[in-house]
């Protein structure tokens, strides 16, 4: 009875291991938040992307060095002389996860699904000045621009982008991505519980991958990404196999992840996530150019960067990644590096003179300001060191950071006069007419950045037809731009997988933050 | 005329305080902590917010820093001295506001018996209803979160226990003889509750303050962990510990220094109060 009784227990807790270990042929991925919805064109959150790229597909894909376009759904593509006709032809051997073929009409049908105004697509611009996308024939696409947009093709790499099949989101109407999905992609929808997982079955007839994989096909049955909010949490279920891969690593934690024999670590060089603080140019104090070239003088960027991201970050020393396509080094040049004494000598030419509480004054103006930002732990403490930086040139900055639920809304407001934020981009073009651009106040140019030869030369640079004239129009827009001091650029984070063992084959890859993209080359070993 | 004079004020009162070594050892330290919070900007060897990202999670015992840095490269002596203090604060203000508060209630309960103590004690276990931190959330949501949100947070939470405690101890001093007698001079009620019964209910009252402090001082923490209380980068102990708890795996001092400070500081007014309690009135011992 006794021995029957401790088999039981053992048998018992026997099971239990089993539940906890990741399954075969199963992948965990782990994440730290889950998206609001999985439909391309209604969400800009990474989490979002993370998933949609692995459900669907878009007409071209971006190789791992982040600069070359190259063929996705569609096999390969013609632009006119006048640069705005796009003929794309569509390889014809893809299906959707129902099985039904994919052709022309889904491609068209899915692009004008996304710049429709009624869907009010918060990322429709991105597709450009559309006039018509419309099918040919059953395998030819032409994409029509009411003028020139150097940008498409990298746009078009973006999960916006994806082809989705329209029975399914007129089936399900505002629910498409929140009750199912049907797409191209090498996995296929399964089921969704909302902040904890999210499941997907391999796609049996996928074999059109990106040419940038060695297998066109998926090498694992199912998927599950998990949500595990808590990093320490997260980094536990990595070592003790409940999870096989993450990008959310914490900082602190890569370099000793790194010399963890059962971990298998991939960064990714040409990875464009940047970290930035930007000034509210028509508010009190930060309107000021002197204030803003003296806090781009003050922040010790090396320090910050060190202490924050240990390493795993560097220092931005201009407003890109000297990687991306289009960085202009001579506009770089005009940032101000760390030089506190030049900052305080900046602030006395300009009439600021030191108060008695320590903090400067001008005209009876303090010279203090309220940044906003979100609640990360980067965040936390990036900009508590910042504001010791410009406490020590007798500037006060005033934090209040923001839990995302509310911190979105919170930073399109006109309340702060100065914020801290990071994004991805892909190219010069891509992040500049973001955040630049006179229309897009006020948000997400949070700036109120409005500037005539800035819009003027994004526009040069987004419709020339000749690369070299595009090219100098978004170095003079970044040379505007670095010389009125309207950001601090902080940090370039680096793009880390951590892959626990039976994992093969993963590799960062960094498409608008996304570590996995199509995760083709990921194989289990156990 | 104050109420010192007629407070308990019998011989030997610190005699018998410390007739118990642990009560002793807790008087000290409760002398020793609160000299540390009020002489902070003397004391510390730093500038609370002047961080040096070089020294950044420097163990204890790195030179020029015995209990080591935090995660901005700042002096944990002087972040501990100057959270000590505005966690003291944060305590002081609210068992003084919490309590004054509650202690009048209760006066008036038991004094107004038949008109005011039964509103007074259902307003009371409305109050009692409420957890602290789901109020301090609430609060925090409508002032922004802070010092204020906290105090007042604490305060409230504060006022029903110590309008209970005062209540049931001025009812018992209600039916002594001296209040009639007191009464049949034809002494005003106000004079009356603040010559006879407050003071005959002091030792009660202070005793329960006492532990209150490190009670509140323990949820103040906890408010202030969850990021209601002090906002960066002024030094809290709750703020100091929810800080440091993102390295607790690499840098454990930076959480645990502060958290063992909370414990020892709400150990010692705990121990402290109980020998209170025994020394100023046995009668009190549950």
């Amino acid at each position: 009875m006794r021995t029957l009784f401790t088999l039981l227990l053992l048998a018992l807790s026997a099971g239990d291991a089993l539940a906890q270990a990741a399954p075969r042929n199963t992948l965990v991925v782990l994440r730290e938040m889950d998206a609001d919805n999985y439909d391309p064109i209604r969400s800009t959150a990474r989490g979002s992307g993370e998933v949609v790229y692995m459900m669907s597909d878009t007409l071209v894909s971006l190789d791992w060095d982040m600069r070359t376009v190259r063929p996705g759904l569609a096999e390969r593509w013609e632009i006119s002389p006048d640069g705005k006709t796009y003929t794309f032809h569509l390889r014809r051997d893809v299906t959707f996860c129902d099985g039904r073929a994919m052709t022309a009409h889904d491609v068209a049908y899915s692009i004008m699904r996304w710049v429709d105004p009624a869907n009010r697509s918060p990322v429709r611009w991105r597709a450009g000045p559309v006039r018509e996308v419309r099918a040919i024939d059953d395998f030819t696409v032409e994409y029509e621009l009411t003028e020139p947009f150097g940008e498409l093709l990298y746009q078009l790499t973006l999960f916006f982008a994806s082809i989705v099949d329209r029975n399914t989101v007129e089936r399900l109407g505002q629910n498409f991505g929140t009750q199912g999905f049907n797409g191209t992609g090498p996995y296929c929808w399964v089921s969704w519980t909302p902040r904890q997982e999210l499941v997907l079955q391999r796609h049996p007839n996928y074999r059109w991958g990106p040419p940038i994989y060695t297998n066109p096909a998926p090498q694992v049955e199912r998927v599950i990404w998990r949500v595990i909010p808590e990093a320490n949490t997260r980094l536990a279920a990595l070592q003790t196999g409940q999870g096989d891969v993450t990008q959310y690593i914490p900082n602190i934690a890569i370099q000793q992840l790194r010399n963890v024999p059962t971990i298998r670590m991939s960064r990714q060089e040409n990875y464009f996530w940047d970290f930035f603080m930007g000034f509210k140019v028509d508010k009190p104090v930060v309107s000021d150019p002197a204030i803003r070239r003296a806090i781009n003088l003050a922040v010790n960027r090396a320090a910050i960067v060190r202490a924050v991201w240990f390493g795993n970050a560097e220092p931005a020393t201009a407003y890109l990644n000297p990687l991306t396509a289009g960085y202009s080094a001579e506009a770089a040049a005009l940032v101000p590096q760390f030089d506190p004494a030049a900052a305080r000598r900046v602030l006395d030419e300009a009439g600021w003179t030191m108060g008695t509480d320590g903090i400067r004054v001008k005209d009876g103006q303090r010279a203090t300001f309220l940044l906003y930002g979100l609640q990360t732990n980067e965040w936390r403490q990036a900009t508590e060191a910042i504001q010791a930086d410009l406490r020590r040139i007798g500037i006060e900055m005033r934090i209040q950071l923001w839990d995302a639920t509310v911190g979105w809304g919170r930073l399109a407001t006109q309340e702060f006069d100065a914020f801290v934020m990071s994004y991805p981009y892909i190219s010069a073009t891509d992040g500049f007419s973001l955040y630049f651009d006179s229309r897009n106040r006020p948000t997400p140019n949070r700036m109120n950045w409005s500037d005539p030869r800035t819009d003027a030369a994004l526009e040069t640079a987004k419709t020339a037809l000749d690369a070299n004239v595009r090219m100098a129009a978004i170095a003079e827009a970044q040379r505007i731009v670095a010389e009125n001091n309207v950001w601090v650029p902080i940090a370039r984070e680096n793009l880390w997988l951590a892959a626990a063992q039976r994992v093969e084959g993963a590799r960062a890859h960094g498409i608008y933050g996304v570590g996995l993209y199509k995760g083709l080359d990921i194989r289990l070993t156990r | 005329m104050s109420a010192v004079t007629v407070a308990p004020s019998r011989p030997g009162l610190l005699r018998r305080l410390t007739r118990d070594p642990g009560a002793a050892i807790a008087l000290v330290f409760v002398v020793l902590v609160l000299c540390a919070a009020i002489f902070a900007p003397w004391l510390a060897p730093t500038d609370p917010f002047d961080n040096d990202l070089s020294s950044s999670m420097a163990p204890p015992g790195t030179e020029g820093l015995p209990l080591g840095a935090d995660a901005q490269g700042r002096d944990l002596v002087t972040r501990l001295l100057y959270g000590l203090r505005a966690s003291l604060a944060m305590g002081f203000f609210a068992v003084i506001l919490g309590g004054g508060i509650g202690a009048a209630l209760g006066f008036l309960a038991a004094f107004y018996q038949r008109w005011l103590d039964a509103p007074i004690m259902r307003l009371v276990d409305i109050m009692l209803s409420f957890p602290a931190i789901l109020f301090g959330l609430a609060l925090a949501a409508i002032l922004g979160p802070g010092m204020l949100a906290v105090v007042l947070a604490l305060s409230v939470a504060t006022v029903p226990l110590m309008a209970r405690i005062v209540r049931g101890s001025a009812l018992v001093v209600m039916r002594a003889d001296y209040i009639e007698a007191a009464r049949a001079t034809g002494m005003g009620d106000g004079r009356l509750i603040w010559r006879h019964l407050a003071p005959n209910c002091l030792s009660a009252l202070f005793v329960f303050a006492t532990l209150r402090f490190g009670q509140v001082i323990l949820l103040g923490s906890a408010l202030s962990f969850l990021g209601l209380g002090a906002q960066p980068p002024n030094p809290e102990l709750g703020a100091m510990a929810s800080e440091g708890r993102n390295f607790l795996f690499f840098a454990p001092h930076i959480a645990v220094i502060p958290s063992l400070a909370i414990f020892a500081v709400v150990l010692a007014f705990n121990m402290l109060g109980d020998a209170l309690r025994d020394a100023l009135d046995p009668r009190l011992r549950v």
